[in-house]
Formats: C-alpha cells, structure tokens, sequence
C-alpha cells in the first residue's frame, strides 16, 4: 500500500516522466539503438506501472488531486484521476507499452528513428495529460502536446503524400485547437474555472452557450474523427509506421471521446444538453458516422486505409453510447473505448506485420497469407470476429451494453444501426479472414521475409498475441475488470 | 531625493548616449573596444534598471526632475511601472541583440562602419528609453526624432541599393509623421500652455471645452503621426521593405523594439493625457480596435504571400502591432494586460526569429523559403529555435505568445466583445499557416542537394543569444507569474487614471 501522500504525486509522474526521459533518451540515441529502444520501453513500462499503482486508489472509489496553480496563470495546471480517466489512461499505457515494444523490431530497416522514439514519448505524455488531467485547461494543454507530436509521427516516412497528408492534419489541428481555446476561455468567463467537477454547470442554453458547446464538439470531435470532422483521419492514420498507427487509431482517437465526456457531463450536464436538443444531434451525428465509416470501409482496397475507415464508424459507436444518457449506454460507451483499443490496435499490427514481411498493402494481393504467417492472421481473425461482434469476444460486449441503452433510451433506431454496421463490419473483414485462408497458399505473395525462423520478429509477435489474448479474456469474464471499470465510471459521470 | 537610485532613469539614458558618442572615437583607436562597450552597456543599465524596479516596488512611482527644476519649467521623467517594464525590455533585448551583432555584422556592414553602427545602435536604444521616460511632449517629440533617425540610418548602413531606397521611403514617411505630431504639440500647446503631461492632462477638461476642435484635430494628428511610426494599418507600407532588407540585427531591434515603442507612447499620451472625456467625446478606442483588427489579419494575410522568409517576418510585424493596439484599446484590464505583455513576447519572438532569418542568411546566403528545404540537418539549433519561435508566434500552449493571446482573448471577453476572440483566433491559425511550413520544410524536407550548404554551425556568439532568447520564449510560456505582476502594475497606470 502507498502512502497517500506519494499517491498524490504518481499522475504527474506519470505524465511527466515520458516527457522529461526525451531529453536522456536524446543523448542515448547518439550513441545506441539498441539501448535507445530498450529505454523507451521501460520508460513506457514505468508510466504503465505508475497508472496500475493508482489503482487501489480508484478502486476505492477515490480521486488523486494535485494542483500547481502557479504555472501558466491565470488557470494553473492541475491533475485529477477519477474513475474515468484512470480507465481510459491505462489502456492508453497499456496498449502503448505493447505498440512501442512492436516498434522495436518493425522500425528496425525504416529511417529516422532517432525521431521516432523522442515524439512516440511526447504523444505518451499528452495522450495520459489528456486523460490525468483536472481542467479543461491542462487537459487542452496536453492534447496540444499529443497533436502537434503526433503530427512527427504522421509524417515519418516524408514522403510527398506523407507530407501532404501531414500538412493536412497538421491545420485541421490547429483549427481544432483554437476552437477548444475559445470553447474553454469562454467557459472560465462564463462559469469562473475550468475545472472538471461536477455541480459547476454551464448555464443553460443561450446563444453563447451554443458557440461553446459547437466549438467543443469541433474541436473535440476532430481528433475523434466523427463525420463531418473526420476528413484528415483516413489519410493520416495509413501513411504512419504501424506502431503509430495502431497508436494513432486505437488511442489517440479516444482523447477526443474523452474531451467530450467530460463536456457533456460535467461541463454542460445532460439537463442542458438534452434540453437544446443536441443529444438528438449527437445522435444523428453518431448515425451517420458508423454508417458512413462503414460503407466507406468496404470500398477501400488498401488495408490499412479499410482499418482507418473502420475507426470512424466506430468512434461512431463511442459519440452514440455517450449521447444515450443512461447507465448501460455509457457503460458500453467506457467498454467499448477498451474493446476498440484492443481491437484496432491488433489489426493495425497485424497489418503492420504483412505490409513488413511482403510489401503488399492491398486486400486483393494477400489472399492465402494464412499460410505463410499464420500467428498473424490468427490474431487478425479474431480481432476482425470481435469488431462484428461475435461472443464471446470482447466487442460483443459493449454491442449489447450499447443495444441496450439505446432501447432503454427509447431509441430503438439505433439499436439497427448497431446490427446494420455489424453486418457491414462483417462484409470488410471476413473477406480478409476468408482469403487468407482459403484463397489458396498464397502462390502470389511470393517468399515472406522472415526472421529468426519466424514469421516476424519476437519483439513484433509477442505483442500481438498479447492483445489478441486479451481480446479472449476481457470477453470471456464478462464481470471482469475492464467492465468493473466502465460501470464505474458511467456511474461516476451520470451521478455528476 | 538623496538616494542615488532615484537618478537611474537619467543614468541609463546618458550612459547610451554617452556611449554612442564615444564609439567612433574608440572606434579610431582600439576597434575592438567598441564592440565590448556597447555589449556592456546594454546589461548593465538592464540591471540598473531591475534596481530602480525593486527601489519603485518598495517605495511608489516617482516623477524625476532633471537638476531639480519643477516643472512646468524643468525637465520631467515619469518613473512609473509602463516606463521600467519598456525600458527593460529594451536594454535586455539590446544586449541579446548586440551580442549577436559582433559576428553577424561582418557578412553585412563594411568593416570601418561598424563603429558608426554601434553609434546608431547605442543612439537608439537611448532614444527609446527617452521615450519610454518623458513626461513633457517636447522630449517626446526630440527622442521621437533622435528614434526615428538613428532607425533609417541603421537599415541605409548596409551598402545595397534596396537598403537605400527602403530607408529614404522609411524616411519620408516617418518625417510625415513627425510633421503631424509636431502639429499636435502646437495645437495642444496652444490651448494648454503646457508642455508637461501631467499639467496638459490637468488643463485638458477645460481645453476640451473651450476648444473641442483643437483637441480633436491634434488627437487625430497624434494618432496618424505616431500610426505611421508604429506601422499601424494601414499606415505600415514603410516597413516591410526597411524591417526585411536591414542588416539582420537592425531588423531585429526595428521590429522588436522600434515600432511598439511608438505605440507606447501614443497609447500613454491617449490614455492618460486626453482621459475619458475626451475617449467618450470620440469613439477613438473602438476605432484602434478595428483598425488593429484589420491590422491583424491583413498583416497575417500579406505575410501568408510571402516568399522572403525576412518579409514573411516583417508583415508578421505589421499584425503584431495590431495585437498589442487592440489589446490596449479593449480598455478592459486583461486586455491592456494582454497588450502589453505581447510588447515583451513580441519582442523576444520577433528577435528571435529575425536572428535565426539572420543566421540562416548569414551561413548560406539563401532568402527565400522554398530554397530552405532540409536546412535543419545544416543548422539544427538555429531551425530548432526558430521553432520555437514560430510556435510561440501561432500561440501554442507552453510557449510564451500563448500568454499573450490568452490574455488579450479574456481580455476581449471582460470587455463585453467576444468578436475579437475570433479575430484572435483566426489570426493564430494565418500564423500556423505561414509559420508552419517553414519549420515542417526545414526539418522535413527531402529535395536538399548534397553539400548545398558549405558551412556547417555557426560561431558560438550567434548560438547563444539564440538559444537565450528560445530559453527565454519557454521559460516565459511556462512560468510567467512575475512578468505578469509587472505588467498588471504597468496595466493599472494606463487605465486608472
């Protein structure tokens, strides 16, 4: 058991180790790949284990607050956990241990890694700023931090599409930043703090409050990708390294989601946004984004290009579970934020993996690859299974939590969508999964790169066959702690 | 009065004067000697006046009469918390720049005119803190002048035909503007009889009365002369050309230092001397506001266009300017907060990037943006200044400029327009626009030919001040708390009164 007070500080420990370790593993680099790459993933390590220790804390159902009002007057930069961030901060560790771990054998031939390891650092300590943080304002702080680092990240191979691309993503950032600015400096004015506790509402519904409640769905619901914001998403999340990718797609969309929990239910609070009737409209919103994601996913020939697509449809399923307003809803809404980092992150891996030992980034030249790198597609299969939703894995979960509330909110339209974009979902991937393995052995790929005898390095399988277990597990104990998580924190975020 | 640090202002603004004049003698005998002087003389008055500062803060802001004269006959200098925080920021500035100078002005200014340079340079400086310290409109009107000078001079220095031409057009114009302020002074002394500002302000009510005419006429006199000087829009056509053709350290300290100086006093003069009857006669104050508005986003506009990174700097200017007239002009405490705290981050944002432009100049030779492809693998601690630099500029969190707009944004809000967050906002996101793609290029970019850059880092004299002022952006980013007390103090004395 930690001392209370020590407990205190492990957030900003948390947050700010990855930041600070940049500058030793700058000097590291000079010298070492090899030690370079080791550093980053204990620094990564500590951070995971930095979160797990807060956990009796939460468990308890406690907060750990800590503020430095003196640093950037007039808001001061504060750090709260409650349940909600606490859940969401440790799969984002989670999944990044594993996606740096990954990193370290597939960046192996790629260039400029020495640029690589620094910004996956910074975008760790934005992305648990984000998520650690007790105010709007150091939570806008720490999302700048992830975006902007994230943007190296986006455009590592500089090529000219990257670049472009990166151009791209890199304004619509800035436009989405400052309309989070405006939404939050008109929020301390109107309000008289920024900080996320609950009581302190926006006053109900005036022309101002509108500006505010559209510029944070702007601004959040860019890094979430939700349609009409969404048009850098399928473009940036396929031209990264895959172990960004995987990041960029299975956590970093989720900041935005996070943003706009904390907006909704504790910014504004459900009275008001029901009763302007944007609840309908983030409905409507959520809608048309898993629809939409889900069409344009099945026309995507590239892989990876089909996973980004994907995502939106189900940060569609995210906006939807958070605008529903009752208890199983936001439970599927925290749910399903672990089951699609888990999920996504598998599949961009895996992708990953492919596009590394064969070259081929399309669904029509990989047909048969089962035979050549069967862990991979194993892996791939499941996850693919768990994205439509078949129990008992872990998607199917949060799909009838999310059924459920959309029933229990009297929205049974969306209770379709839900079974139309599963069918969709069925119609990307199972073409891939069945390709793989019955689309011959895989005469067309020509001879993989392999290495230790494998199909692809130790350091890029292990984490593979590790979330795809956790995959397994988190659906097979349906009571189990990642759902413990999320009924607490929907519990949390609906009391405020 | 016996205390000895009540005589720092004049102290601070002899010594440069002193200096500047000493400096081509010196310069005949022991070359090497001047540069020293005047890198010493910059750092020390800074401290001298960090002493006045601590003297004013345990005690209250004084008037100084030169020899003891009272006025309305002597001379006199308003010792209050807008002087120092100017006055400081110009000789820390200087000093940073005048370190930089000592090797940068061998690629730019003919060897046996670096004494006269340092001259002008050190005449300058005195001449802004004059102007930061007088309180009759004479001196104003002399050190205006002596400023104004000292600036063309400093950009003709360099011997290329565009300096010439760009300083005789800065010339002309600035003289204009002289013409309208020496008008203003006529006409206001006319009805008042005074030169003083205290006793004009004193005398102001009842001028206003009696001649609203007069007042208004030398109102508006004022507000174009000094509008030409500070490069309001749309008054600003002079400075691009002089701010992106001069040598790069008088770039540096023009549009750093020079132009918000200008600005100080007319927004000092506005607030203090005319006072709120005269602002509620007239609607001056929402005027500068949407003047400094449309300064903002033409400014950021024209710089979008473009393609000298020196000119890019310079029209990035012109909308700084407007930042700093706008905040001041939202009459609401943050916003004159924020406006005047921008006068510092603009100064040490601007230098630092009209440094870096310089250094960049200075190793290759290469102007334009689109030849700056890959150029941080040459030079990666100027590019990565200059980042940040350019990021403070755009105003991301972390970085100094974000205070600045943070302020000037709630400053807009407490004064019941919101508007002009947008304004802000928008003008934040042109600054992304244009300062983006320089860095992504530098340190992205892919088409740099092999062994395009002969030179490799530069002399450690132009590292540091450098890496000084990126420091400088940082630290004031993250931990602005006793900038901001000053500047409160400084706030209270614009709009108390």
């Amino acid at each position: 058991m930690l001392d209370a007070e020590l407990v205190k500080y492990l957030p900003v420990a948390a947050v700010l180790l990855p930041l600070v370790a940049c500058i030793p593993l700058w000097a590291i680099e000079q010298r070492s790949a090899q030690i370079r790459d080791w550093f980053a993933i204990s620094i990564n390590a500590i951070s995971l284990g930095l979160i797990v220790a807060m956990y009796p804390t939460i468990a308890r159902g406690g907060t750990i607050f800590l503020e430095f009002p003196q640093l950037l007057p007039p808001f001061g930069i504060s750090f709260k956990v409650d349940v909600v961030g606490f859940s969401f901060a440790l799969i984002a560790a989670f999944v990044w241990l594993l996606c740096t771990i990954y990193s370290k054998s597939y960046m192996e031939y790629e260039p400029a890694c020495n640029r690589y390891y620094p910004f996956l650092l910074l975008c760790l300590s934005g992305c648990l700023g984000v998520f650690l943080t007790g105010d709007l304002f150091s939570l806008f702080l720490f999302f700048e931090l992830m975006s902007l680092a994230s943007y190296v990240l986006v455009v590592h191979n500089q090529t000219k599409e990257a670049l472009a691309v990166g151009y791209r993503y890199l304004m619509l950032t800035l436009v989405a930043s400052l309309s989070l600015l405006f939404a939050i400096i008109i929020t301390f004015e109107v309000t008289g703090s920024t900080s996320l506790v609950s009581g302190n509402y926006f006053p109900a519904a005036s022309g101002l409050a509108s500006i505010t409640f559209f510029a944070f769905l702007a601004g959040f619901g860019m890094k979430m990708g939700i349609v009409p914001f969404h048009i850098w998403l399928p473009e940036a999340h396929p031209v990264a390294p895959a172990g960004a990718s995987a990041l960029l797609s299975g956590i970093m969309l989720k900041t935005g989601a996070y943003g706009l929990l904390r907006v909704i239910y504790q910014v504004f609070g459900m009275e008001t946004v029901s009763g302007a009737g944007w609840q309908t409209m983030l409905l409507v919103m959520a809608g048309i984004t898993i629809l939409f994601g889900s069409a344009l996913a099945i026309a995507q020939r590239g892989l990876k290009k089909r996973l980004a697509y994907s995502s939106i449809a189900q940060m569609g399923y995210i906006l939807m579970g958070m605008a529903l307003f009752n208890e199983n809803g936001l439970t599927g809404d925290v749910y399903h934020v672990f089951t699609h980092a888990l999920i996504k992150s598998t599949l961009f891996l895996c992708a990953g993996a492919i596009i590394s030992a064969t070259g081929k980034h399309t669904v029509d030249e990989i047909k048969g690859i089962g035979y050549r790198m069967p862990v991979t597609m194993t892996c791939f299969t499941i996850a693919a299974l768990a994205m439509i939703g078949i129990p008992p894995l872990n998607g199917f979960v949060s799909k009838v939590f999310l059924s459920v509330g959309a029933l229990d909110a009297g929205q049974s339209a969306y209770a379709v969508i839900l079974v139309i974009s599963s069918l969709m979902n069925g119609i990307y991937y199972l073409p891939i999964v069945i390709s793989a393995f019955l689309g011959g052995e895989g005469e067309a790929i020509g001879p993989i790169k392999r290495r230790f005898g494998l199909e692809m390095a130790p350091s890029m399988m292990v984490p593979i066959v590790i979330l795809s277990v956790a995959i397994f597990a988190t659906g097979l104990m349906p009571e189990g702690f990642a759902l413990q998580l999320s009924k607490a924190a929907a519990q949390l975020l609906l009391s405020s | 009065m016996n205390d000895p640090t009540v005589h720092i202002p004049v102290i601070v603004i002899c010594t440069s004067l002193i200096g500047a004049f000493l400096a081509p003698v010196l310069g005949k005998y022991r070359p090497a000697l001047v540069g020293l002087m005047a890198r010493l003389i910059a750092p020390v008055n800074a401290l001298l006046l960090v002493i006045l500062l601590r003297y004013v803060d345990a005690g209250e802001t004084f008037h100084y009469y030169m020899g003891g004269w009272a006025p309305p006959w002597g001379i006199a200098l308003s010792v209050d918390y807008l002087a120092i925080y100017v006055a400081l920021i110009i000789h820390l500035v200087s000093a940073v720049i005048l370190l930089y100078a000592k090797d940068d002005l061998f690629g730019e200014v003919r060897g046996d005119l670096h004494r006269w340079y340092y001259t002008l340079f050190l005449l300058l400086v005195a001449a802004m803190t004059a102007l930061a310290f007088s309180h009759d409109f004479f001196n104003i009107f002399v050190f205006t002048e002596i400023a104004t000078i000292a600036a063309c001079a400093l950009i003709a220095i360099k011997p290329k035909k565009e300096c010439i031409e760009a300083s005789f057009k800065y010339l002309i114009l600035s003289t204009v503007g002289s013409g309208f302020i020496l008008l203003a002074l006529a006409l206001i002394y006319m009805v008042t009889g005074h030169f003083n500002l205290t006793l004009v302000a004193q005398n102001m009510g009842a001028a206003a009365e009696a001649y609203p005419l007069n007042i208004m006429v030398s109102l508006a006199l004022l507000i174009v002369g000094f509008g030409v000087k500070s490069a309001l829009f749309p008054l600003h056509v002079w400075l691009p050309d002089a701010h992106s053709s001069a040598p790069s350290p008088s770039s540096a300290v023009l549009s750093g230092l020079v132009v918000k100086i200008y600005a100080v006093v007319l927004i000092r003069i506005i607030l203090t001397v005319f006072g709120g009857e005269v602002l509620a006669a007239a609607p001056i104050a929402d005027m500068i506001l949407i003047i400094a508005s449309v300064a903002i986003i033409a400014g950021s506009l024209f710089a979008l266009a473009q393609t000298d990174i020196k000119l890019l700097l310079a029209f990035s200017t012109v909308a700084q300017v407007g930042y700093i007239y706008m905040g001041i002009s939202l009459l609401s405490e943050t916003g004159t907060m924020g406006g005047l705290v921008h006068i510092f981050n603009h100064a040490l944002m601007k230098t630092l990037l009209f440094l870096a432009a310089g250094a960049i100049i200075h190793q290759t030779g290469l102007r334009k943006i689109s030849d700056l492809d890959g150029i941080a693998k040459r030079m990666p601690i100027t590019m990565a200044v200059f980042s940040v630099g350019a990021l403070s500029m755009v105003g991301i969190p972390g970085f100094n400029g974000f205070i600045s707009k943070m302020y000037l944004a709630t400053g807009a809000f407490d004064a019941g327009k919101p508007v002009f967050i947008l304004v802000i906002l928008m003008s934040s996101l042109l600054n992304g626009l244009y300062y983006l793609p320089i860095v992504v290029r530098a340190f992205l970019g892919t088409n740099a030919e092999e062994g395009k850059f002969a030179k490799d880092e530069l002399p450690l004299s132009m590292t540091f001040p450098l890496v000084i002022l990126g420091l400088a952006c940082i630290y004031f980013g993250l931990l602005p708390g006793s900038l901001l007390e000053l500047v409160r103090k400084a706030a209270h004395y614009l709009i108390a009164v």
